[in-house]
C-alpha cells in the first residue's frame, strides 16, 4: 500500500510542472502579441492618455515582466486568481466558479454521447467485418473527426432549431425557467431538487452541444473498438464459447468487454480533447463555460481570465489524468513506480 | 487472460452499465418533453379549438408601427412565436454584445448604455419623438453666469426600485462618485465640471470649469444618472443590480447569460407596455438568428449581419425596423508620414471612393453614403465630401499625377481593417475600397488585418497608414463627432496626426458659444477644413436593424439608438 501511496503522490504531484508550464507559455504569448486590455476595452473612445497611463498602472502592466510573472504565480498559490482586467472589480474566481460547471456538464454528456457512439459504430463494425456496413462505419470513424464543430453545430441548429423548432437554438435554460442552483451542473440541480420542468429544459439546452462534440469526438472510439472487438473475436476462448454452442448475444458481451480495456485507456487520455473541443462548441452554441469564456477573453486581452482558465484547464487535465493512473495502479498490480 | 482481466472488466462494466442507465435516462427525458410539447401545441394551435383558442393566436395579422414591408405570417402553426417564453407580456430581447459593467461609474460602450438607460434615470434624457432633449428627474433647469453654472430643479416623486427616495443629494453622491472612481468614462465628467452640489433636497447645481454649450447632451449620459444609495461609494460594482430610479429594475442577473427586468414599482413616469424584459447574450450574428428563428427569442437586436437582414425583409413572419443610425464609418489616414502626407494623394483617395456602390455591394443598403463626420440628421451637417464626387475616377488621376504618381510610377497604400469588431462585412468593404482605388490605374492597395486588440494597438501607436475606423458618439452633439477627431489635443487615439492650429482654434470657440445657429456656422466651417485637408474619408452612416418576431407589437428607439424597453408591446 506504501507503494501506490508513493506512486499516487508522485503523479499528483506532476501535475504542478503541467500547470507550471502552460501558465508560462501562455504569459508569454500573450505579452508577445501586440495590444493590451487597457486599449482593448478602450477601443477608440476618445480618453485622455493619462486615463490610459493610470489604468496601466492600477492593473500593473508597467512592471517588468518577471514581476507581473512571479506576482501572478504567488497569488494562484494562495487561491487568488486575481481580478478582471476588463470587467473592473470582478473576481476572476467568481467568472470561473460560475462556468466551470457548466463545462463540466458538457464535457460528461459530450463524452458520454462519444463514447455509445464509438463503441455502437465500431461494435457494428467488427461484427460485420469486411462488409458494406462494415466499410460504412469505418468512414465514420475518419470522417466524423475531420468534422469542424462550428460548422457540425450550425447544421443541428438550421434543423433542430430554426426548421423543426425541436431544441433551442443556445444557452442553457430558458429565462422564464427557474432552477435553484446548487451544484451548478443544472441537469443534476434539476434532479436535486425534483424540479421537472427545468431538467427538461436543461436538456433541451444541452441535447444539441453535447451531441456535436461527441460525434465529432466519438470516430477513435469506433476504430479502436472496431480493431480490438476484432481482434477478440478470432482469439481462441471466444472460438471455445461458441463451439460450446452458447448464443452469439452471449459471445459478443464477452467478447466487448475484453475488447473495451484499450478503450478506457483512450477515455483517459481524450479529456485534453475535450477541453479543446469544449472551447468551439461553447462558441458555437452561446454555452457559458470556460470554453466560450477563454474565447471571449482572449480577444479582450484580459490576461488575468485567460491565465486563470489555462490553469483551470490545466488542472482539470491533471486531475483526471491523475485519477486514470490510479484506477490503473488498483486494477492491474504490474503498474507501480 | 481471464483471471488478470477481472478487476478491469468489473471496472468497465461499471462504467458502460452507469453510462447505459444515464442515456436511456436522457433519452426517456427528450421523448417525454416532445412528446408533452407536442400535446401542448396541437390544443392551442388548433382552428378548430373552440373554447381554449385565443382570438389572437388564431389570426396573426398584426398592427405595427414600422414602415417596413413585413408580410403577415402564412398559418399561425409556422409563427415561432409558439415555442417562446411563457407569460404575459414577457420580451425577449437578444444580442450579441455583452453588458461591461452595471454601474455607470466605469460602463462605457453602446449596449452597457442601453440598458443602464432604461433601468436608471438621468436629469434629462431624449424625447423619442421630437429627438429633443426634455426634462426627466429635472423638471427646469436654468442656465448662469454665461453657461457656466447650471441648476436643476427635481421632481419630488422619484424614487428607486426599493422605495428610497431619489433626491438632489443622490445626484451629488453618484456624480461625485465617478468623479472619485475615474472609471473609462469619468472624463465626461471630470472634463467639464468643476463641482456639483445640492442646494436643497431637489436642488443640484453644476459649476462648470469652461462653459459647455453641449452641457446638457452630457448630462443625458449615464456617468450623469443617480445611482441607488447601496452602490460601494468608492468602488465599481460591475454585476451591481441595485439600479436606478428608471422604469425597470433588474430582477436577475446572470453574466454572459441572462438579464431579467421588471418594471420598477415606484416609477415616476408611465408604466411599461410589458410585465418583464429577458435580455439573452449569444456568441455570434449567427447564433441570434438562429435564435429568433427558433422562436428562443423576440426581437434579435444589436447585432445582425446585413445578409441576415436582407433574409428577414424576405421572411414572413417577422418584421425589420429600421433605426436611423448616429454611427459612422470612415478611412483615417496618417498625415505626417509619406505618401499620405501629400495633400493630393489624400484628396485622390477621397475622389476614387464610390459610398453608393460601398452601401450597396458590401451593406446591401444598409447603410447610407456619408460625406461629412458629422452624421446626416445632425444640426449643422453638410455634404463636405459631395465636391470630389463618388468613384470620381477623373478627378483622382488627375489629382494624382500633380502629386507625381503615374501608371507605372504607383502610390502604393497600405489598407488596414479589423475582421469581426465591426461585424463580418470587413474583409469586403476594404476588398471594394482596393478595388475603387485600384480602378484609378496609379494606385496599388494591399490590404491587411489584425484582429481587434492587436488592432487598436496599432491604431493608437500610429502605425496605419489608412485604416477602417467606426463611431459611435459619447453624446449627441457636433462636437463629439469633430473634436475627437480634428482637436490636435484629442485625435491621438486615430492615429492621424493631424493637427491644424485653425481648427482647434475654431473647435475651442464652438465649446463655449451657447448660441446654436452660431456654433453651427464653426461646425460647417470645420467641415468644410476636414474636406479640403482629407486626414478622414468618411464612408456610410450606419443604420441599425431590430428584427422581431409577429409577437411584438411596437416599439420605440431613442434618439441615442438605444432601445426603450418599456415601449415594447407585445401580444398576449
Amino acid at each position: 500500500m506504501a507503494g501506490l501511496a508513493r506512486y499516487i503522490a508522485i503523479r499528483a504531484l506532476l501535475i504542478i510542472p503541467t500547470i507550471l508550464i502552460l501558465y508560462t507559455v501562455v504569459f508569454i504569448i500573450l505579452r508577445v502579441i501586440p495590444g493590451n486590455p487597457v486599449e482593448a476595452v478602450l477601443g477608440t473612445h476618445y480618453v485622455p492618455p493619462e486615463v490610459i497611463k493610470e489604468e496601466m498602472h492600477r492593473l500593473g502592466l508597467d512592471k517588468p515582466l518577471y514581476v507581473q510573472y512571479f506576482d501572478y504565480l504567488w497569488r494562484v498559490l494562495h487561491g487568488d486568481f486575481g481580478e478582471s482586467m476588463v470587467v473592473r472589480g470582478r473576481p476572476i474566481a467568481a467568472d470561473l466558479k460560475y462556468r466551470i460547471p457548466a463545462t463540466i456538464e458538457l464535457i460528461t454528456a459530450g463524452f458520454l454521447v462519444s463514447v455509445l457512439l464509438g463503441i455502437g459504430t465500431g461494435t457494428l463494425a467488427a461484427v460485420k467485418r469486411g462488409s458494406r456496413l462494415d466499410y460504412a462505419m469505418r468512414i465514420y470513424g475518419i470522417a466524423t473527426y475531420t468534422l469542424f464543430i462550428p460548422w457540425v453545430g450550425t447544421l443541428l441548429i438550421l434543423l433542430f432549431s430554426v426548421h423543426l423548432h425541436w431544441l433551442p437554438a443556445g444557452g442553457r435554460l430558458s429565462a422564464s425557467v427557474s432552477l435553484h442552483r446548487i451544484t451548478g451542473i443544472y441537469t443534476l440541480d434539476a434532479l436535486i431538487t425534483g424540479n421537472w420542468a427545468a431538467f427538461a429544459d436543461a436538456l433541451k439546452h444541452l441535447v444539441l452541444p453535447a451531441f456535436t462534440l461527441g460525434l465529432v469526438l466519438s470516430g477513435p472510439y469506433t476504430r479502436l473498438v472496431r480493431t480490438n472487438l476484432s481482434d477478440v473475436l478470432q482469439s481462441d476462448f471466444i472460438r471455445m464459447y461458441r463451439s460450446r454452442g452458447l448464443p452469439e448475444g452471449k459471445v459478443l458481451r464477452y467478447a466487448l468487454r475484453n475488447a473495451l480495456i484499450p478503450v478506457v485507456t483512450y477515455m483517459g487520455l481524450q479529456i485534453a480533447i475535450l477541453m479543446g473541443g469544449a472551447v468551439l462548441t461553447e462558441t458555437t452554441f452561446s454555452w457559458p463555460g470556460l470554453g466560450s469564456y477563454l474565447y471571449q477573453r482572449i480577444s479582450m486581452r484580459d490576461y488575468m481570465a485567460i491565465q486563470g482558465t489555462i490553469v483551470v484547464f490545466a488542472f482539470i487535465v491533471g486531475i483526471v489524468s491523475l485519477l486514470v493512473d490510479i484506477t490503473y495502479a488498483l486494477i492491474d498490480p504490474r503498474i507501480r513506480y | 487472460m481471464v483471471m488478470r482481466g477481472r478487476g478491469r472488466r468489473a471496472a468497465s462494466t461499471g462504467a458502460i452499465v452507469a453510462s447505459i442507465v444515464i442515456i436511456i435516462i436522457i433519452i426517456a427525458g427528450v421523448a417525454a418533453y416532445y412528446y408533452h410539447g407536442k400535446a401542448a401545441k396541437t390544443t392551442t394551435t388548433s382552428p378548430t379549438a373552440t373554447a381554449t383558442g385565443t382570438p389572437t393566436g388564431a389570426t396573426s395579422k398584426t398592427q405595427t408601427t414600422s414602415s417596413t414591408p413585413a408580410k403577415t405570417s402564412t398559418s399561425p402553426a409556422t409563427s415561432p412565436a409558439a415555442t417562446t417564453a411563457k407569460g404575459k407580456g414577457v420580451v425577449v430581447i437578444g444580442v450579441t454584445d455583452k453588458i461591461t459593467d452595471l454601474d455607470p461609474a466605469n460602463a462605457y460602450d453602446f449596449f452597457t448604455w442601453e440598458v443602464l438607460s432604461n433601468v436608471m434615470s438621468g436629469l434629462v434624457k431624449y424625447d423619442p419623438d421630437t429627438g429633443k432633449i426634455v426634462g426627466d428627474l429635472a423638471t427646469s433647469w436654468e442656465v448662469k453666469d454665461n453657461g457656466k453654472v447650471w441648476i436643476f430643479h427635481l421632481r419630488h416623486d422619484a424614487r428607486f426600485a426599493d422605495g428610497t427616495p431619489c433626491t438632489a443629494q443622490n445626484v451629488v453622491w453618484s456624480i461625485e462618485r465617478v468623479m472619485r472612481i475615474k472609471g473609462d468614462p469619468s472624463w465626461l465628467v471630470t472634463q467639464f465640471v468643476q463641482n456639483v452640489t445640492a442646494l436643497d433636497k431637489y436642488t443640484v447645481k453644476f459649476v462648470l470649469k469652461t462653459p459647455a454649450s453641449y452641457f446638457l447632451a452630457l448630462v443625458a449620459t449615464p456617468p450623469y444618472f443617480p445611482v441607488s444609495p447601496h452602490y460601494p461609494p468608492d468602488k465599481i460594482a460591475s454585476d451591481a443590480t441595485w439600479g436606478g430610479c428608471g422604469p425597470y429594475m433588474i430582477a436577475k442577473w446572470v453574466r454572459d447569460e441572462v438579464l431579467v427586468l421588471k418594471p420598477n414599482p415606484y416609477y415616476y413616469g408611465p408604466k411599461p407596455k410589458n410585465t418583464e424584459v429577458v435580455i439573452k447574450f449569444y456568441s455570434s450574428s449567427e447564433a441570434l438568428r438562429a435564435a429568433l428563428e427558433s422562436g428562443d427569442i423576440d426581437i434579435a437586436w444589436r447585432t445582425l449581419n446585413p445578409d441576415d437582414i436582407k433574409a428577414f425583409q424576405h421572411m414572413p413572419g417577422y418584421k425589420v425596423i429600421e433605426v436611423p443610425g448616429l454611427f459612422i464609418r470612415y478611412v483615417v489616414i496618417k498625415v505626417d508620414a509619406p505618401p499620405t502626407n501629400n495633400k493630393l494623394v489624400r484628396q485622390a483617395l477621397a475622389a476614387a471612393v464610390n459610398r453608393p456602390e460601398i452601401a450597396e455591394l458590401v451593406y446591401h443598403g444598409t447603410v447610407e453614403p456619408l460625406y461629412s463626420l458629422v452624421p446626416k440628421g445632425l444640426w449643422s451637417h453638410i455634404d463636405a465630401f459631395k465636391k470630389y464626387g463618388d468613384g470620381n475616377i477623373q478627378l483622382a488621376r488627375k489629382l494624382l499625377q500633380e502629386a507625381g504618381y503615374s501608371e507605372t510610377h504607383k502610390l502604393h497604400v497600405v489598407l488596414w481593417y479589423t475582421p469581426t469588431h465591426y461585424g463580418s462585412t470587413e474583409a469586403q468593404l476594404a476588398a471594394v475600397l482596393k478595388q475603387e482605388w485600384e480602378k484609378t490605374g496609379m494606385i496599388e492597395v494591399t490590404v491587411r488585418s489584425s484582429e481587434w486588440a492587436q488592432f487598436v494597438n496599432q491604431l493608437r501607436s500610429g502605425q496605419f497608414m489608412l485604416s477602417l475606423l467606426g463611431w459611435y458618439p459619447d453624446y449627441l452633439d457636433p462636437d463629439d463627432y469633430l473634436t475627437p477627431f480634428l482637436m490636435s489635443t484629442a485625435n491621438g487615439w486615430t492615429g492621424t496626426g493631424y493637427k491644424n492650429a485653425t481648427v482647434d482654434k475654431l473647435l475651442q470657440e464652438a465649446e463655449v458659444l451657447t448660441n446654436q445657429t452660431a456654433r453651427a456656422q464653426i461646425y460647417v466651417k470645420v467641415q468644410q477644413i476636414l474636406a479640403e485637408d482629407v486626414p478622414y474619408i468618411p464612408l456610410v452612416q450606419g443604420k441599425l436593424y431590430l428584427v422581431t418576431s409577429s409577437k411584438v407589437v411596437s416599439l420605440k428607439v431613442s434618439p441615442l439608438m438605444f432601445l426603450i424597453y418599456s415601449s415594447i408591446q407585445v401580444q398576449s
